[in-house]
């Protein structure tokens, strides 16, 4: 459904996203671990368009998008209103929520269908309270996000991303900045989703809900994928990669 | 009535002892030429005294030395407040020629000078007042011109500032940089003495309103600019990433953040705004500052330019207290 090939960040001298591949399928759930500063945030980035890419291409159902060359060969990116069409196609959950803080649990969600979408108030009203009831937050509809709690955010914030109805989801470590007792209702809210077929991307650095989510595993270091497979695989004790073996000690 | 008939009589009695026709009598011119050498040389006390001796005349005789002499004699008595003394010789005057200009004059002087400071301060509220509130209708509609056009103004000139696109973005740095780097005296007129010259005449009220809004435009923008830039970025990325243009993120999602804000900061402005309205007074509008300054300079009464402070502090009061409800009101979605 969306592809990456040999994709390329570099940040000055620093690749942070080293030539990489990702064929995302329908229905998939991919989970990305890695040590800090390994590139997991600037890929995701790249598949929202919000970083552009230095070398590589995006495909979506086998169609190059948002970048052509200049004379000189560089990608440049499309026109803001082409990124801004692809990107209301991928829905993106922050580590640090981003909800709109001068607008109600349920306007954050309506938002995204009326500003871009530009669809009917009544239908968009009836969607945003549909998907308040998905993640379990009828009853704060009206409540302003700084009344909320970090997971109540988290989830709002998945409700407005699926508002969009994307193809894909992309999770940013969205239970790194909750307190303990507040993951678990963003994981289940996030199972749940990927009970009803969603296909997700989620960077995250809890081992458990990575091995209970995934279907595939890709283990990131200094922008490159060093292992990408099945979950079991990963955590088995036939693992020998060192450098997944000392992170894994250590996160575990 | 009663003090000054009073008066009368015991003013009149040291004069009016001496009967018309004793013998000795001075003669009244003499007195009337003594008393005024006593005024060339100082001596006022001394010259009161000798005006006084000047006797009333009889009926049927000229009355001109007497009340010449005692028109000195009450001049003098007023110089040295002494307004009770002075009052009565008027008074003496006004027995005989009731419609003596000068001794009319004295008396009204004495009256003004006897009110309490307060009274006449109100009396001159009463006068004066109603051309103040007509002035100050100019001014607020100046304010709020400047109030509506500004914020406008500003925001697109702020974004112009923010703008990626280097040439676009200097450009609005350069119009912030002039508005904001010289004074608005001499914005306001080089729009109204100056422009002409370039073949653009302004009628003041319109060179008014374009130096004010164009001044307050660049210095909302850098409080627009600032505000913009303090909202954090994920905010636009959220925006972005739910498919939103940068156009749409800002209209829907980062400016309407900033209101509150903005909302001290350009209340601050307003409020300087009500006070630099008095500026345009020099480019021949009539607001409430040229109002008070033309009653003053007629009168020289400096309680009207008193008059002109209140209403001013009423202004900037009132604008105050409005905008820290509006900020009230716009932080709902607060959490404190
Ligand atoms: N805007 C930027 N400018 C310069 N360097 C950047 C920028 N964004 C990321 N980097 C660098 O790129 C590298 C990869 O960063 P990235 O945020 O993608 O890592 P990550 O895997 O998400 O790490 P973490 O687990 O800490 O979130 C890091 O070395 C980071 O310092
Ligand atoms: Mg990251």
């Amino acid at each position: 459904m969306i592809e990456l090939q040999g994709v390329v960040k570099r940040f000055g001298s620093l690749s942070a996203v080293d030539g990489v591949d990702l064929d995302i399928e329908k229905g998939q759930r991919i989970v990305i671990i890695g040590p800090s500063g390994s590139g997991k945030t600037t890929l995701l980035r790249m598949i929202n368009f919000l970083e552009k890419m230095d070398e590589g291409s995006i495909l979506m159902e086998g169609k190059e998008v948002g970048y052509h060359k200049d004379k000189k060969g560089r990608l440049v990116m499309e026109k803001p209103h082409v990124i801004s069409s692809l990107r209301s196609e991928i829905g993106m959950v922050f580590q640090h929520f981003h909800l709109f803080p001068h607008m109600t649990a349920l306007q954050n969600v309506m938002e995204g269908p009326l500003t871009v979408k530009k669809e009917p108030r009544e239908e968009v009203h009836k969607l945003a309270l549909d998907l308040l009831v998905r993640v379990g937050l009828q009853d704060k509809k009206d409540a302003y996000p700084a009344f909320l709690s970090g997971g109540q955010k988290q989830r709002v914030a998945i409700a407005r991303a699926l508002a969009m109805r994307p193809k894909l989801m992309l999770f940013d470590e969205p239970t790194s900045a909750l307190d303990p007792e507040l993951v678990g209702e963003v994981f289940t809210t996030i199972k749940n989703l990927a009970g009803e077929g969603i296909t997700m991307v989620i960077v995250t650095h809890q081992m458990g809900f990575a091995r209970e989510i995934a279907d595939r595993v890709i283990f990131m270091d200094n922008g490159r994928f060093i292992f990408e497979g099945h979950p079991e695989d990963l955590f088995s004790d036939r693992m020998e990669h060192p450098r997944i073996k000392t992170f894994l000690q250590k996160v575990l | 009535m009663l003090i000054s008939a009073l008066s009368l009589l015991l003013l009149i009695t040291p004069a009016g002892v001496l009967p018309a026709d004793v013998p000795g009598k001075p003669d009244q011119y003499e007195l009337l030429s003594q008393g005024t050498r006593l005024v060339q040389e100082g001596m006022l006390d001394e010259a009161v005294e000798k005006f006084m001796q000047v006797p009333p005349p009889v009926p049927g005789e000229d009355a001109g030395v007497f009340v010449r002499s005692r028109m000195e004699a009450a001049r003098i008595l007023f110089s040295k407040k002494d307004f009770r003394a002075s009052a009565g010789l008027c008074d003496e005057i006004l027995c005989i020629l009731p419609d003596n200009i000068d001794a009319n004059n004295l008396a009204r002087q004495i009256r003004v000078a006897e009110t309490p400071e307060w009274l006449k301060f109100l009396k001159d509220m009463k006068t004066y007042l109603p051309t103040l509130v007509k002035a100050t209708s100019m001014t607020l509609l100046l304010v709020f011109i400047t109030m509506a056009i500004s914020p406008v103004g500003g925001l697109f000139i702020a974004l112009g500032r923010i703008s990626r696109n280097k040439a676009v973005s200097s450009v609005f740095w350069f119009y912030i940089w002039i508005f904001r780097g010289t004074p608005l005296l001499l914005q306001l007129f080089f729009i109204y003495y100056g422009l002409p010259s370039l073949g653009i005449t302004l009628d003041p009220f319109a060179a008014a309103v374009m130096g004010l809004g164009l001044n307050y435009s660049a210095y909302l923008a850098e409080i627009m600019r600032g505000g913009i830039e303090s909202i954090d970025a994920g905010q636009m990325e959220a925006a972005k990433a739910i498919g939103m243009t940068y156009w749409q993120a800002m209209r829907r999602i980062i400016v309407p953040q900033t209101y509150k804000r903005l909302v001290p900061p350009v209340g601050n402005e307003f409020i300087a705004l009500i006070k630099d309205t008095a500026l345009v007074s020099t480019i021949a509008m009539v607001e409430l500052m040229r109002a008070a300054n033309q009653i003053f300079s007629a009168t020289f009464n400096v309680y009207i330019l008193a008059q002109a402070a209140i209403i001013y502090l009423v202004l900037t009061s009132i604008f105050t207290v409005s905008f820290r409800k509006l900020e009230d009101r716009l932080g709902v979605y607060e959490n404190r």
